[in-house]
């Protein structure tokens, strides 16, 4: 009986991957455990190993590109056993190496869901009907991100036109939903692929009719034929390098793209004073007994999860209409890698002593570094720092990591000469920027929420007790 | 079509059809159980023994088997005969003649014969005529290659579509629901035609569509009427046959409205109601923003206790739920 290996979920959100490589070839006589092929899946690459012994037969290759869940990989066959033709789905027989942990709140929901009466779970696969998901389609936009109203809470049509409708007004605050256009002019933009949109601002007040939308069109196709034979031929005809974005990059973008479309970010700044903080490390690092020194990420988890603990707001994300204070603070650290930006989450942070929080950082950073961190790991931050003070930035502007609603950006620590007690005194100083959500936090509790993370890091014995 | 129409039953719009066609080709014959001197249980043959005398309107003794096979082999010569089976829960008795032979005979002598047959027949319940006189078996039929299944709902398609089914050269069962005889509209006048296969939208809408056959139009307009008292505005449409189907219409507004209800009296397991909901469904799947919904009559045997009866037809307050649960 030959056992079918099915591409794992390895994690929650998992719904494809990608065959890094077979680490076994076809035909090799496989034992339960051994590791069997690298899986890359949105963020990461993992190792899987094989639960059941047999003559591997690899029935898709890394040149298979994106595989969904659930889809026979390999055969593993008795001696002599031919490969079954068919490749419909079966349960899996692989499992990833080590156990996800589960802790945030967001990842408990959702296994709650799933585990409530789903005969046949979909993962990541909310009730949805069949006209909702062509819209989405439609419209380009994630259909799962629609709030459902339907009843037993399948997202409908309606609600994927509602999500498009609110990413578009918080894309475009200034568009006058007012506008009206008649139902002709509508249908001649929509069949020549015309986004009205961008162009009703230029009729305040009117009502758009068929004459107006033709000579929008009048007026696109003038100008494309003005740019023929410019500039822009020569950059077509100019060799170029393409290459596909990959997923990562592509998943990048769309976070990014529907953080700052949907979220409305104000950054605050402030230059704190960090000697204490950097006299407090070289302290531990001097001691012989202290095995693994907390880096300048760790203090700053901890420190912000204290402060996060007295401004929950800061710890919360909206869904619909609804603030959710997470209960426990995990921690997103950027992690920059050859692949792209990463965000590996530290969980119960305020719960958890100083020398844990070191040991797994130390632990889990360069594992992220590598692409090796698994799925699970990096979802369900509450909040998130960024640190570039590794290369001499003083400060900049993050941008908000959905769903949670606010960021810490981390700059350098550098010496400066700064004014205490009335006389000048090198101090090392660190810019800390904070980018909310005002949607949810308004500028005044944000303020207090990063000037009492100043205070910490300013005078670590606050929190340090 | 003709220019002039006047008001009448569908009782009325199936007389003058069965006149005129008997006026207009003399191969056209009607046989059936009392259709002559008494002019039919449901008075529907009355006058045809006067104008046309015994050759061509025969009175037959109770032989359903006996009526439909004799018809069969009529056509088989040339004639055009319609037959008249009192209520459709006795097309069981000729069913060897109606799906062995009739729906057989033009395929299996490579077309040398054709059969061009209409059997009418009273369907539906209402009438407190009990477990054996109260069925809609249209979905026994419409299931057989080679029968075409039609149901006309008003006056005017009664008349263009029963025209339609003497004049085609295939068995065509022609379903009247019992209850709907003395329903009025308008009827026109002269040689009017229905083409088979044709369905009719009856009321235009943006927010669900219902699909009704026979005597369902009436509480589906109910129902239609309700929907709108609430802003919600449905899309009724007959298919006037269900073999052939008109599927494209139906799809056509599934799509446009998101939302398909079907309500037929057959029963509702493996009814007209699920060939329609799988159909609609295979073509219009990606536009449909609730699971296509069916009303058929209760699975029981038709009670004969009118309280109890009522309670297996489809009613008004049925599709307004059902409109409202695929909304919700």
């Amino acid at each position: 009986m030959a056992y079918e290996v099915v591409m794992s979920q390895l994690g929650l959100s998992m719904d494809s991957g990608q065959i890094i490589q077979w680490l076994k070839q076809s035909g090799d006589n496989v034992k339960a455990g051994e590791l069997l092929l690298e899986v890359e899946s949105d963020k990461s690459t993992v190792e899987v190993e094989s639960v059941e012994s047999g003559i591997l037969h690899i029935v898709l290759e890394p040149e298979d590109g994106d595989i969904p869940v659930g889809k026979v990989i390999a055969y593993l066959l008795a001696e002599g056993e031919q490969p079954p033709v068919s490749e419909k789905p079966a349960v899996p027989t692989a499992t990833p190496a080590p156990e996800p942990a589960v802790a945030s709140p967001v990842v408990m929901a959702e296994k709650k869901l799933e585990s409530g009466g789903n005969k046949w779970p979909r993962p990541n696969r909310p009730p949805s009907t069949p006209a909702a998901r062509r819209r989405a389609k439609e419209l380009g936009i994630e259909w799962r991100l629609a709030t459902p109203t339907g009843s037993r809470a399948a997202i409908k049509e309606r609600d994927v036109i509602q999500l498009a409708e609110s990413l578009k007004a918080a894309a475009s605050p200034a568009a006058t939903p007012e506008v009206q256009i008649s139902p002709v002019a509508r249908r001649l933009a929509e069949s020549v692929g015309l986004d009205l949109d961008q162009h009703v601002q230029q009729y305040p007040g009117k009502r758009l009719e068929r004459v107006d939308v033709e000579q929008i069109i009048r007026r696109l196709i003038s100008t494309t034929q003005t740019s023929a034979g410019s500039p822009h031929k020569v950059i077509d005809d100019s060799p170029a390098q393409r290459q596909s974005m990959g997923r990562l990059r592509s998943l990048i973008a769309e976070r990014m793209t529907y953080s700052t479309k949907t979220y409305a970010p104000v950054t605050l700044t402030t230059e704190t004073d960090a000697t204490e903080l950097v006299r407090i490390r070289d302290g531990l690092k001097a001691d012989p007994k202290i095995e693994v020194v907390p880096s300048y990420n760790a203090l700053l988890a901890k420190l912000v999860a204290e402060a996060l603990l007295e401004h929950p707001k800061l710890n919360a994300s909206l869904e619909g209409e609804e603030i959710v204070f997470w209960e426990t603070v995990n921690v997103g650290i950027a992690v920059d890698t050859e692949r792209g930006l990463v965000v590996p989450v530290v969980r119960n942070v305020q719960a958890r002593s100083m020398h844990e929080l070191a040991l797994d950082i130390e632990e889990l950073l360069p594992r992220a570094k590598e692409g090796k961190a698994l799925p699970d790991e990096l979802t369900g931050g509450t909040f998130t720092i960024t640190n570039l003070g590794g290369y001499d930035i003083d400060a900049f502007v993050p941008i908000i990591n959905p769903p949670e609603s606010a960021v810490l950006g981390v700059g350098r620590l550098i010496d400066k000469w700064v004014v205490v007690d009335n006389e000048p005194a090198i101090r090392t100083m660190m810019t800390l920027s904070l980018t909310f959500d005002h949607r949810l936090v308004d500028g005044g509790p944000a303020a207090r929420f990063l000037q009492r993370v100043k205070q910490f890091v300013e005078q670590p014995y606050l929190w340090l007790v | 079509m003709s220019m002039h129409e006047r008001i009448g039953t569908i009782r009325e719009a199936i007389n003058e059809a069965i006149h005129e066609e008997m006026r207009r080709d003399d191969r056209v014959f009607i046989m059936g159980e009392d259709i002559g001197v008494a002019g039919g249980v449901f008075k529907v043959t009355a006058g045809l023994l006067d104008e046309f005398g015994p050759e061509r309107v025969r009175d037959t003794p109770i032989t359903e088997a006996g009526i439909v096979g004799l018809a069969v082999g009529a056509a088989m010569t040339g004639m055009r005969p319609i037959v008249e089976i009192m209520f459709s829960d006795f097309t069981t008795l000729a069913s060897d003649q109606i799906v062995n032979q009739a729906a057989k005979l033009r395929y299996m002598t490579a077309g040398q014969t054709s059969i061009p047959l209409v059997i009418r027949a009273a369907m539906g319940a209402g009438r407190r005529a009990a477990a054996q006189h109260s069925q809609s078996l249209q979905a026994w039929f419409a299931h057989i290659p080679g029968l075409k299944v039609v149901m006309p709902s008003n006056p005017a398609d009664a008349k263009g579509l029963l025209k339609s089914a003497i004049r085609d050269d295939n068995p065509v069962l022609y379903f009247e629901d019992k209850m709907m005889y003395n329903e009025k509209g308008p009827i026109p006048e002269g040689d009017y035609t229905v083409p088979l296969g044709e369905a009719r939208i009856h009321r235009e809408g943006t927010d669900a569509t219902l699909i009704c056959t026979s005597s369902m139009l009436y509480p589906a307009f109910d129902a239609a009427d309700k929907l709108a008292e609430e802003g919600i505005e449905v899309e009724v449409i007959d298919p006037r046959s269900i073999t052939p189907l008109d599927e494209e219409t139906l799809v056509n507004s599934a799509i446009k409205t998101g939302h398909v209800l079907i309500i037929d009296e057959g029963y509702q397991n493996y009814g007209v109601t699920a060939e329609i909901a799988a159909r609609v469904q295979e073509k219009a799947f990606d536009y449909l923003d609730a699971p296509v919904r069916r009303l058929g009559a209760a699975d029981v045997p038709i009670p004969f206790a009118p309280s109890l009866e009522d309670l297996t037809i489809p009613s008004a307050d049925q599709i307004v739920e059902i409109v409202h649960e695929m909304r919700a």
